[in-house]
């Protein structure tokens, strides 16, 4: 009876198998997606006079700088505070970075000790002289590569009370970005950070007593990049085909495509962009841009997504009420049905044609969309105005001025009522379509079987969208809450799992598979033809006159319903 | 005689001298004259190391200079917790380098290795992070090269590796006699508890770097907390060590609390033997120095009180001059530019 039902269950249940290995297969290899370096500065001794900006000041090795052990040597042979270079070497020494690190960035941090008559003034800004150099060999000469000054602003707080018994204590300072780069081409990098004194213009005072410098470098991990484009690599053919496959079932039917077959075809292209494996090439070339990218990639995806599920929903709002046929030999299946519809007067067949016409437009959603376009296009200006302007000056932060700050806040917050209001209006809708079916369940057995089966398949369809839906995005909220609240991996005998690789693949995984079903299951049925010719109709081509006022996808569903309509109206 | 023969009989001479104390090693803090220990010859002719440290400074010279930073770094912070109290760390120019206070079971013995092993650990993780050490950082552990590369797996933390040097430097010692002996027990114990001080107070930092900066990635590392943080820490602990005898439980010879109404003592708790002397006065022979000179506080009822620190002798009150720097200007490092302001100031000292 329910066959519908069980076929569309059956490729689920393929699907799902099919998912639950790859996942799991993929997870396992990973480390940890990213790795942080911890250095310390070395103090080193600029002794030359007038300070030459061409010579580099390497931490150890060869050519090594002279170097300060503590500042309460320098106070005594005379060292001022401009003559102190801050060096470090990325990474440590024995160790080459590489292109499959992906990006590098590099935090400061100051330790900085409380003294009564030295403390860190409020608002305190830090200058910072700093250039970065890279060399591929080790008796290479250094290639400057970003050099500038830059401004940062010290946010420190002492967590004892400020007495002199706490003198000698550290402050505790928030993390200063200092640097972001899109890709690591080189082997070895280098480092000189200075703290210039002006007390004419004022720069660098009253920001404490300096005790130690020190750097975080964080990259991507070789190992956690090979498996990720191993599963970029595998899932773009995938879904490649299966988009393929869709088009081409949608292309044989005679109607124009309609909206939501449309989105759910928007949804494989935008998977399929952020699968294509572009970052391969980067191994090759120095491409900075590819972090910009990929966050383009990535929202256009989320845009996509958030779109489909409005659409989705609003194409379920008018559960259809009548099935109507234009083909001119099934009269006696459309008659029949129409009759039915006499039982329900609410809506009457104009009605629903009017509705899917009107439906058929994106605009018709502009309500729900607008935000979600208005708040992409927020975030992509920020983005821009961050890593967009890091392509120029790695040193850039949009954070470090009060106007780019408030700037920034302005477009987040605007982005953030955006996605608030998508929300409403998403559960408002989902609260309406369930409304909707609550209140054809209630007359579902006063209809016929045909029609029965008919809405029974729909609602089935949209709440087992509904689930799937959810279910993906309550297991990424749980995975996230999961990898922030405990860092670090589990583990299972022999095997260590490193969460947050496996939250990562596992979740990428997940939602193309959400994609790859919604195009497997939701993809027009060819079916159509051949049944309703068996049905008796004499005219060719009849079966192409066919069409639902359904505004979504006829899967087999409809397919069996209608089946079932002209059988029982022969009876 | 030939130079071998004579630094080989010398080493057996130290050894059998000083073999009595194994926190002999720090006698390497007061070596600044010896410069750096860059050469093999110069591990043997360190003062106060036993055979298998000797070996150890071989086999890791560039290591040496840290952990002579860790021993100086160890009693730096000894003397600033001590600083108002009676015994108030002070070293000797001798072996052993506090005296015998800290050959005995005490309490105070029992803070001296704790810090000097969290100070060795601090040290070595330190210089692991300038970068100059290659046998640590990122992918080495104390064993060797890890089997995932740099390149895969990245660098795990450094203070792996500056916990388990001072694990193999800092405990050969007690190791070396078996381990047996409730010295050689409670010595392992508040060696292991001075550095559990350091990993049990990382300081874990993150940093957010998804799409648009979003906290979608999140990477977090461990910071070592300050040495003046390990410092109270340890000194909480000295505060409230518990007093333990040894007990045979099995085959194995373990420490248990003496009185056994307190709960048992934990990883992190230091533990000790004998109860200390009042440290009131002169006893060159244990190595205590008294109280007699210390200054005091007239207006405490605590230990740095004069009441307690002068044990009842009394003290002398005096009014002095002091030349205190005010109003000063500073920069960020190595540039203080003050006036001199002269207040007149009462200090007390004990009899």
């Amino acid at each position: 009876m329910y066959m519908a039902t069980a076929s569309f269950s059956n490729r689920v249940g393929q699907a799902v198998e099919k998912s639950c290995s790859s996942i799991s297969l993929l997870t396992f290899p990973a480390p940890k997606p990213t790795s942080s370096l911890p250095s310390l500065a070395v103090k080193c001794i600029d002794v030359q006079k007038g300070h030459h900006s061409s010579k580099w000041f390497l931490p150890w090795g060869k050519d090594q700088c002279e170097s300060l052990k503590g500042f309460d040597e320098a106070s005594s042979r005379l060292i001022v505070a401009n003559d102190i270079v801050f060096a470090v070497h990325i990474p440590f020494i024995g160790h080459e970075m590489s292109p499959w690190f992906q990006f590098m960035l590099i935090i400061l941090q100051l330790d900085i000790a409380f003294q009564f008559r030295n403390e860190i003034e409020e608002n305190a800004m830090l200058t910072l002289d700093v250039a970065m150099a890279y060399r591929d060999g080790l008796n290479d000469p250094w290639t400057e590569m970003a050099r500038s000054v830059e401004q940062r602003k010290l946010k420190c707080v002492l967590p004892v009370p400020k007495t002199q018994a706490n003198e000698g204590h550290n402050y505790d300072c928030d993390l200063l970005p200092l640097l972001e780069l899109g890709s690591v081409a080189h082997k070895y990098y280098l480092l000189n950070i200075k703290l210039p004194v002006n007390d004419q213009k004022k720069i660098n005072l009253g920001i404490g007593e300096i005790k130690d410098l020190r750097l975080v470098t964080i990259f991507q991990n070789g190992g956690f990049t090979q498996v990720w484009f191993a599963m970029k690599t595998f899932l773009t053919p995938s879904i490649l085909i299966i988009m393929i496959w869709y088009w081409r079932r949608i292309t044989m039917m005679t109607r124009p495509p309609v909206l939501l077959e449309k989105v759910i075809f928007a949804l494989g292209i935008s998977m399929t962009f952020i699968n294509i494996p572009v970052e391969w090439f980067s191994i090759g070339f120095n491409w900075t841009w590819m972090l910009l990218f990929g966050d383009i990639r990535q929202g256009i995806f989320y845009a996509v997504l958030l779109s489909f599920w409005i659409i989705f929903c609003g194409e379920h709002m008018m559960v259809p009420l009548v099935a109507q046929f234009t083909c001119s030999c099934c009269r006696e299946g459309r008659e029949s049905l129409r009759d039915n519809s006499a039982d329900l007067p609410d809506l009457a067949l104009i009605t629903s044609f009017y509705d899917q016409a009107e439906r058929n437009r994106i605009s018709v959603y502009w309500k729900q969309v607008g935000p979600i376009a208005f708040g992409s296009c927020c975030l992509f200006i920020f983005d821009m105005c961050e890593r967009g302007v890091q392509l120029t000056n790695p040193f850039y932060s949009i954070w470090t001025t009060d106007i780019g700050a408030e700037l920034a806040m302005a477009f987040i917050i605007v982005a953030g009522i955006c996605a608030c209001l998508y929300f409403l209006f998403l559960c408002f809708m989902v609260f309406q379509v369930f409304r909707n079916i609550s209140g054809k369940r209630s007359t579902l057995p006063a209809m016929s079987k045909a029609r029965r089966l008919h809405y029974e398949g729909l609602i089935f369809r949209f709440r087992f969208l509904m689930i799937i839906t959810l279910a993906c995005a309550a297991l990424t909220v749980i995975f996230f809450i999961t990898t922030q609240i405990s860092e670090g991996n589990w583990k299972w005998g022999e095997v260590t799992i490193e969460l947050n690789s496996a939250f990562f693949t596992g979740v990428y995984g997940m939602w193309n598979l959400y994609v790859f079903a919604l195009m497997f299951l939701y993809a027009p049925s060819h079916k159509n033809y051949g049944e309703d010719q068996s049905n008796g109709c004499t005219g060719s081509g009849s079966g192409e006159e066919l069409q639902l006022t359904t505004t979504i996808a006829n899967i087999d569903g409809p397919t069996e319903v209608y089946r079932l309509a002209g059988k029982e109206s022969q009876e | 005689m030939t130079p071998e023969y004579f630094l080989r009989s010398l080493l057996m001479m130290i050894l059998a001298v000083f073999s009595a104390n194994a926190s002999n090693w720090l006698y390497l803090a007061k070596l600044s004259s010896v410069g750096s220990i860059s050469e093999e010859e110069t591990c043997e002719k360190l003062k106060g190391l036993i055979q298998r440290q000797v070996q150890m400074c071989k086999r890791n010279l560039e290591v040496m200079d840290s952990v002579r930073r860790g021993a100086q770094l160890a009693i730096e912070e000894c003397q600033y917790q001590f600083r108002n109290r009676r015994w108030n760390c002070s070293t000797l120019d001798t072996l052993p380098v506090f005296g015998k206070v800290v050959t005995q079971g005490t309490r105070e013995a029992a803070f001296v290795y704790a810090i000097s092993s969290a100070g060795v650990a601090f040290a070595v993780t330190r210089a692991c992070s300038s970068g100059d050490l290659d046998k640590c950082g990122c992918d080495r552990t104390v064993h060797g090269v890890s089997p995932q590369g740099f390149q895969w797996s990245g660098c795990s933390d450094n203070i792996a590796y500056g916990v388990a040097f001072s694990q193999s430097f800092v405990d050969v010692r007690e190791r070396s006699k078996g381990a047996s002996s409730s010295r050689a027990l409670m010595n392992l114990h508040n060696n292991e508890a001075g550095r559990k001080a350091i990993l049990n107070n990382m300081r874990v930092e993150c940093k957010c770097h998804g799409v648009s900066g979003s906290c979608e990635v999140k990477t977090c590392w461990k910071a070592m907390p300050p040495f003046r943080k390990v410092g109270n820490v340890l000194k909480e602990k000295f505060d409230g060590a518990t007093e333990v005898e040894q007990k045979k439980i099995g085959s194995t010879k373990v420490l248990v609390p003496k009185n056994s109404q307190f709960k048992p003592h934990t990883d992190e708790d230091l533990v000790y033997l004998d109860s200390s002397p009042d440290f009131c006065d002169h006893d060159l022979k244990n190595g205590v120095l008294g109280t007699t000179g210390r200054q005091c506080n007239k207006t405490s009822k605590a230990i740095d009180g004069c009441e307690l620190m002068c044990c009842g002798r009394g003290f002398h009150t005096e009014e002095v001059e002091i030349i205190e720097r005010c109003s000063c200007k500073f920069h960020w490092c190595c540039y203080v530019k003050c006036k001199q302001c002269h207040k007149v100031v009462e200090m007390h000292t004990c009899r």
